[in-house]
């Protein structure tokens, strides 16, 4: 075990002090109230809801059929409703 | 005093759960009622919310569509009111949440999904670690390499589907290539500056990093890992970990 393990760390220190894989964690200073990427705050409200536009009831009542539409039907055997709906067919 | 946080509680179920709000309240702009007024409030709450769910979900996004998730968002929202000051600490239950969701019933790789993406979410507002000291461990006696404990910053994830597969598929410019058929992963979240990534582990290694995660001595984590996965290459491991950001440290079991 021990001739194991300095073999696999002599070469563990060889490698990594001589490539960039310790190079490739640059200490970046975060400020504070960082945002991630996208999520800046001041325009996203806007995007998702203007508060005139939604200031009605009719927006509380979830009257559409809810189906997801995203990449889950790109999913190759993805939804289990699928799945049910090709063996009833069959 | 009781009574003004009476009118503040009654308040807040007026935005958060939809109740009548208290006669005493009135509204200082002339060109909305009453109810209207509050419906902008409890609007604004709701879509502070629904932002904060967006930032923290955006492949549950990507995978069911906006309508849909504005949809599942709505119905969270209404269930899980925000207990934290802090909008990036909202969302944490909606692995629990799409567990139940009817409508979700029809994709069971969502609440993994979700779990990922919330750790996710905990790895980039982690506090920064320091980088692994090469030079220190070039010290260390090689009579002593059993006895190192190393440090880690970084969370291993196992789902009964594609996973990490499922998480790459949705990151910018890659295309959706997956097969739910094609069996279970091990996600590694580590984060490297600032940017969280997703990996796939091999057995071999998420057995030997998670003795490591739990502080087992090098020696014992790579003796049980062996003794399961002869093919196990400590080397390759230790330098694949190194260069996601994996390793933060280490130090010597104190030995008697």
């Amino acid at each position: 075990m021990k001739a194991i393990l300095t073999t696999a760390i002599g070469g563990f220190l060889v490698l990594g002090l001589a490539g960039a894989a310790n190079a490739a964690t640059p200490q970046m200073e975060k400020c504070f109230g960082v945002a991630k990427a996208g999520m800046n705050d001041c325009s996203s409200n806007k995007s998702s809801h203007s508060c005139a536009g939604q200031a009605t009831k009719n927006s509380d009542s979830n009257d559409f059929v809810a189906l997801p539409k995203g990449t889950c039907n790109k999913i190759a055997n993805g939804s289990l409703v699928a799945d049910a709906m090709m063996k009833k067919a069959m | 005093m009781t009574e003004y946080t009476d009118e503040l509680n009654r308040f807040m179920r007026a935005i958060v759960q939809g109740t009548d709000v208290s006669p005493q309240i009135d509204t200082i702009y002339q060109n909305y009622s009453l109810d209207i007024a509050i419906e902008i409030y409890r609007n604004n709450y709701r879509g502070n919310l629904h932002d904060a769910l967006t930032g923290a979900y955006p492949v549950i996004l990507q995978l069911v569509g906006d309508e849909f998730f504005r949809y599942l968002t709505r119905s969270y929202i209404g269930q899980y009111p925000s207990v934290s000051a802090n909008l990036y600490h909202y969302g944490e239950q909606m692995s629990v949440f799409l567990q139940e969701f009817p409508p979700a019933q029809a994709l069971p790789y969502l609440p993994d999904v979700a779990v990922l993406e919330w750790t996710c979410q905990i790895a980039y507002f982690a506090t920064d670690e320091p980088n692994f000291a090469l030079d220190k461990l070039a010290l260390i006696p090689a009579e002593q390499h059993p006895n190192l404990i190393l440090h880690t910053a970084c969370h291993v994830l196992r789902s009964n589907y594609p996973l990490t597969a499922i998480w790459q598929a949705h990151q910018p410019g890659a295309d959706i290539q997956i097969n739910l058929a094609s069996g279970g992963s091990i996600a590694l979240v580590s984060r490297l500056a600032n940017i969280v990534q997703v990996s796939e582990l091999s057995e071999a290694d998420a057995c030997w990093l998670q003795r490591i995660q739990v502080r087992d001595t090098l020696g014992l984590a790579t003796e049980a890992t062996l003794a399961l996965h002869p093919d196990f290459n400590l080397q390759a491991t230790l330098l694949a970990l190194l260069k996601q950001g994996v390793l933060t440290g280490f130090h010597l079991e104190s030995t008697s």
